[in-house]
């Protein structure tokens, strides 16, 4: 540990936004304490310690961010992707990250044989990569002009989709619904939103199914019986992608 | 003949080329075209065998004039014929793109007539692709041998990667199985396309807005296991195509016995799995540990062993390198120790700018202790000590003694030895041993043997 704070026997509690998180890391610095656990209001939990409502406040949360941003680009996307993280204790790991990050400089973004900074950075990997993945399994069907696909994901990736899937179709209007947070990233025309969506079924027309049947038989051609390695198969693609994946389900008829 | 037909025929004779990567040119999107590239590349789907799918991977056509042994697409095979026609392929090629299926197209063909010929429609089909519809996804494209140079600098223009398949590691073995392709007619394109985008490297440089030949380089592939060459044949002269023709990626596929024939190894044998898999092992430590083909295989030693990788074998073999003391060795001392890869290499020099690393810190940063802590040293203490059995066992590859259940049929529960597995394992269980109690056994015989040479 690389700062000067004693662990006290409290709870934090804010309003799961990315600001209020923010005021909780000033109100740590405020007390000079680290909490025993962060809770956003969806994962409430029965504790002994004392809680305490951390209220958002904008002019405390800017000064925190501005002062992370001064450690450099590393650390402030460490952070802010690190916060897309569903893992139960992101905000404890984040906040002390960002304390010995405050205590170092912009340097602790490399410190990776530290426990807090090999924590963060822990958090960092796994959101880039499962948004690495669903750029990999994301399938759209069509649907009028629209494309739509749904995704499963565990943290919330659609931030990081964005950037690629607007470049990749530059004149699309797409839609991707996040069936775990029950939210949509709708790229219409030029601009994108972000949606509470509770629902997208997919319901693909005869054309659309025709497409998905062609994709299905050349998956099903390309498969070399001889090689088969259904372990490598599962190591590349894990099994929670397969039921959005279409060529995943058997061939159907033919 | 309906289209989903034509693909599923042209997928089905497409999917022994291994090359399916979408590596190598980084462009983002533009307003008024479609798709974009990523450098490290995109993989959509993984087939139950285990490769992955990026590309569109299909033959122009697979209607071949040649009669090359090992291929399935040799004229006097008995298989359905299909050809696309240019527009065919380029829709194809959108629909999918759209909806996030494929990464872009790998375009190759069997040899139509003659190879100008087929070089003229895998064109034709690109263009539609590159001018009509503004594609700005990936392209890899297959040069056929024989054709003209004039039209490999127009299908470079219009790909981000050619290849040019080698077929078999020598020129012996090609003139036995493929009687209808010479070495001179592999080698020339492969030449023309390194000076190429040599030539084009300096244009862009002086003009930003040059045409791009090839940005993504040049790949071959060749077939293991269908020919007597050793490995260390084999590792020399993919050393010698990196080094003269600048190739991106040498691929290697393992024979499948698709046709009866007296050159050719009996209809039986097995995909070598694990010769292929060595194969690649030995060049990635080519390309990105800074080992050459000698160090790796000598005279005496012109065979992978089976249980070790490369790296591992090396080490064992050079004693005199190590320990490596963590704190103070330079990347290229670090990649040596097996367990030690480009990526942890790179993130314990960053991390000792800021504080010394342990056994813990090196844990996390991703090192592979169970093999590295008996060649390091961390502030001069040793990682591990070990007996020579400990150490053995250790760095055997657990790969090679694979054993598992897998699913061809519903009734097939029980534990087999997996395809990728040595060839000895292959051997006791075909016997009728049990595969558990066999690879057991086998690895412990490895284990004495290895122990014995160290």
């Amino acid at each position: 540990m690389h700062y000067a704070a004693d662990v006290k026997d409290v709870i934090y509690r804010y309003d799961g936004s990315f600001q209020g998180f923010l005021c909780c890391v000033f109100e740590s610095y405020a007390r000079r304490e680290i909490p025993s656990a962060i809770c956003a209001p969806q994962q409430e939990q029965i504790s002994l310690f004392e809680p305490r409502q951390i209220l958002t406040e904008e002019q405390k949360a800017r000064r925190v961010f501005a002062g992370a941003g001064r450690l450099g680009g590393q650390v402030k996307y460490r952070l802010t992707t690190g916060f897309l993280s569903g893992a139960p204790e992101k905000e404890l790991i984040l906040l002390r990250f960002l304390r010995t990050a405050f205590a170092i400089g912009s340097g602790a973004a490399q410190m990776l044989g530290d426990p807090d900074v090999a924590g963060a950075w822990e958090l960092e990997r796994a959101v880039c990569n499962e948004a690495h993945l669903f750029q990999e399994f994301l399938r759209f069907e069509q649907r009028g002009n629209l494309l739509g696909a749904v995704i499963h994901p565990k943290n919330f990736v659609l931030p990081l989709l964005r950037g690629h899937f607007c470049s990749r179709l530059p004149d699309e209007d797409f839609l991707i619904q996040d069936a775990t947070h029950k939210v949509a990233m709708l790229r219409h025309g030029s601009e994108v939103r972000y949606l509470q969506m509770e629902r997208y079924d997919p319901a693909p027309d005869a054309a659309e199914e025709e497409w998905q049947q062609m994709w299905r038989r050349f998956f099903h051609a390309l498969t070399i019986e001889q090689r088969r390695n259904e372990r490598c198969q599962r190591t590349h693609c894990p099994k929670r992608f397969w039921p959005d994946m279409c060529e995943m389900t058997p061939l159907s008829g033919k | 003949m309906e289209l989903a037909e034509k693909l599923e025929i042209l997928a089905d004779s497409a999917k022994y080329d291994v090359a399916c990567t979408s590596s190598g040119v980084e462009r983002a999107g533009r307003h008024g075209s479609l798709g974009s590239c990523s450098a490290a590349g995109i993989c959509h789907s993984f087939t139950p065998d285990g490769r992955c799918v990026s590309l569109l991977k299909v033959l122009y056509s697979n209607a071949c004039c040649y009669d090359c042994s090992y291929c399935v697409n040799r004229r006097t095979n008995d298989i359905p014929r299909a050809t696309f026609t240019p527009r065919e392929l380029a829709e194809l090629t959108i629909g999918f793109y759209r909806r996030n299926y494929i990464e872009g197209l790998f375009l190759s063909s069997a040899v139509l007539g003659t190879p100008d010929r087929t070089m003229e429609a895998m064109i034709s089909a690109l263009r539609i692709l590159r001018e009509e519809y503004h594609f700005r996804g990936y392209i890899h494209a297959k040069a056929i041998p024989g054709a003209d140079p004039l039209l490999v600098h127009q299908l470079g223009l219009l790909a981000d990667r050619l290849s040019v398949n080698i077929e078999l590691p020598s020129a012996d073995s090609l003139h036995r199985l493929a009687p209808d392709k010479k070495r001179a007619a592999v080698l020339a394109p492969m030449r023309q396309i390194a000076s190429e985008t040599a030539q084009n490297r300096c244009e862009l440089q002086r003009y930003h807005a040059a045409p791009q030949f090839a940005p993504a380089g040049q790949s071959t592939q060749m077939i293991i296991g269908a020919s007597p060459e050793s490995d260390r044949q084999i590792l020399h002269l993919t050393e010698s195509l990196y080094q003269k023709y600048s190739l991106k990626r040498v691929f290697f596929s393992a024979y499948l016995p698709v046709v009866q024939d007296s050159r050719l190894p009996a209809l039986t044998t097995r995909p070598p799995l694990l010769r292929e898999h060595r194969l690649y092992q030995a060049d990635w430590l080519l390309r990105f540990y800074h080992f050459s083909a000698g160090e790796l295989l000598n005279e005496d030693n012109p065979i992978f062993d089976p249980y070790l990788d490369p790296k591992c074998n090396w080490a064992l073999l050079h004693p005199e390198y190590f320990p490596v003391e963590v704190n103070r060795a330079s990347r290229e001392e670090l990649l040596r120790v097996p367990g030690i890869g480009p990526k942890s290499a790179l993130r314990i020099l960053r991390a000792r700018k800021h504080q010394h690393r342990g056994l813990p810190e090196l844990k996390r940063i991703g090192v592979v202790l169970k093999r590295a802590q008996y060649f390091i040293t961390c502030d001069g203490y040793l990682g591990a000590r070990g007996t020579r059995a400990e150490i053995a066992g250790a760095l055997v590859d657990p790969k090679a003694f694979g054993v598992g259940v897998q699913q061809l049929s519903l009734d097939s529960f029980l534990p087999k030895a997996l395809p990728d597995a040595a060839p000895a394992l292959h051997q006791l269980t075909d016997q009728g041993m049990d595969p558990q109690k066999a690879a057991a056994e086998l690895r412990q015989e490895a284990i004495t043997c290895i122990t014995r040479r160290m």
